[in-house]
């Protein structure tokens, strides 16, 4: 019976494994959704394989977030000039489940009031598009 | 003297085929051959991954789960036992290491075709892959060094191109868990389901590790509007993967 839950679980990992290009999401508490209301930015990387913002907040604590890499984000309504230092954005992320001032940009609100997210797929359902 | 003249050539003759075994030759294009492309299926343009197919929880459709020999699954078992200690969770995509065949074709970045005579070339954004498809006639390398994206031979059968690959590496991975032996064997059909829809079915063999062949069915969208853009992984990378799998991430500034 234990072997056959193990045998059920592995294959059910197998069907269910993401693809992603660079790493899994296994050191983020990833879907917990955690606001900033107000962070300064500090700096901004546009960088592969991941951008990452730096941020400072209210209280003066620095924190980590790393994003989207450009290739996505850049199809998906964001560019090198989206984020500047001295920006004062809020921002949700998911935290690094190791404690630390870190984890993953989920979304960023603009100092113009516009939200952008990171994880907007790029194209719709190809199969979808295909059946209109 | 005769039979002295006789053996170089049958000399002259083995060291020719034995070369052309090893490493065959381009011939020279001719303005045949340029014809014959024109002739192909447009497939201009870039091709971007259904998302929906390559993640779960997006609604989309997820990759069959393969049917593994009792062997495959204890390594598949042994995996999933190693993530319950906190190991297996990163790969070494982590570390900057291109995923090689079949994953690099699943990557969540477009891929272009690119045709000239006797080749198609396709071109991966994710790390700046390059596949070599050979559609010359030449045969399948009968024993090849080991390589990421392996070794490639094509051929059209009608406005499908069919591409066969062999010799993958150890050190990558078919589905998480499982790695390429020499008797692993792959067939991609590559072919437009719709004018800007194209579908590709792999078939993925290996007698050691699958009862059944492994069949994934990844759709691609056509994006005209869209360039293939630069990918280096190394050129900031915060992430790794430790030998067993520990994920890590550098967030100092």
């Amino acid at each position: 019976m234990r072997v056959r839950i193990l045998l059920a679980s592995a294959a059910a990992a197998v069907a269910l494994a993401p693809a992603a290009a660079h790493h899994s999401t296994a050191m983020f508490a990833w879907g917990k959704e955690v606001k900033i209301q107000q962070a300064t930015v500090e700096r901004w990387d546009w960088t592969n394989p991941h951008t990452f913002l730096y941020v400072t907040t209210a209280n003066g604590e620095h924190w980590a977030f790393e994003g989207m890499s450009p290739n996505h984000l850049g199809r998906t309504g964001w560019n090198k000039r989206t984020l500047n230092p001295g920006d004062k954005v809020g921002l949700v992320y998911y935290p690094l489940k190791d404690g630390r001032k870190g984890g993953f940009d989920v979304a960023v609100t603009l100092p113009n009031g516009q939200t952008l997210r990171q994880l907007n797929s790029p194209t719709d359902n190809p199969a979808k598009d295909a059946a209109r | 003297m005769i039979g002295r003249v006789a053996l170089a050539m049958l000399l002259a003759a083995d060291v020719t085929s034995s070369a052309l075994a090893a490493d065959p030759v381009t011939r020279p294009a001719t303005a045949a051959d340029y014809a014959a492309i024109a002739k192909l299926p447009d497939w201009t343009g870039i091709w971007q991954p259904d998302w929906s197919a390559l993640f779960a929880g997006r609604g989309g459709r997820i990759p069959d789960k393969p049917v593994t020999t009792p062997a495959a699954t204890k390594m598949l078992v042994d995996f999933e036992a190693g993530k319950a200690k906190g190991e297996n969770l990163q790969t070494q995509a982590a570390n900057c290491v291109p995923p090689g065949m079949p994953q690099i074709m699943r990557m969540p970045y477009p891929i272009e075709f690119i045709y000239s005579p006797g080749r198609v070339t396709i071109a991966i954004e994710t790390d700046s892959q390059v596949r070599r498809i050979y559609t010359d006639g030449r045969p399948l390398p009968g024993d090849p060094d080991p390589t990421f994206n392996g070794s490639s031979v094509g051929h059209w059968e009608g406005d499908t191109l069919v591409v066969d690959t062999v010799g993958l590496s150890p050190r990558t991975s078919i589905v998480a868990g499982l790695h390429p032996t020499e008797q692993t064997r792959i067939q991609e059909r590559f072919h437009l389901a719709k004018p800007d829809v194209m579908e590709v079915t792999t078939t993925i063999t290996d007698p050691t590790l699958f009862a059944q062949p492994y069949v994934l069915r990844q759709p691609y969208a056509r994006k005209r509007e869209w360039q293939i853009r630069e990918y280096i992984c190394e050129e900031n990378n915060r992430d790794a993967a430790d030998p067993f799998g520990r994920p890590t991430m550098d967030i100092s500034k």
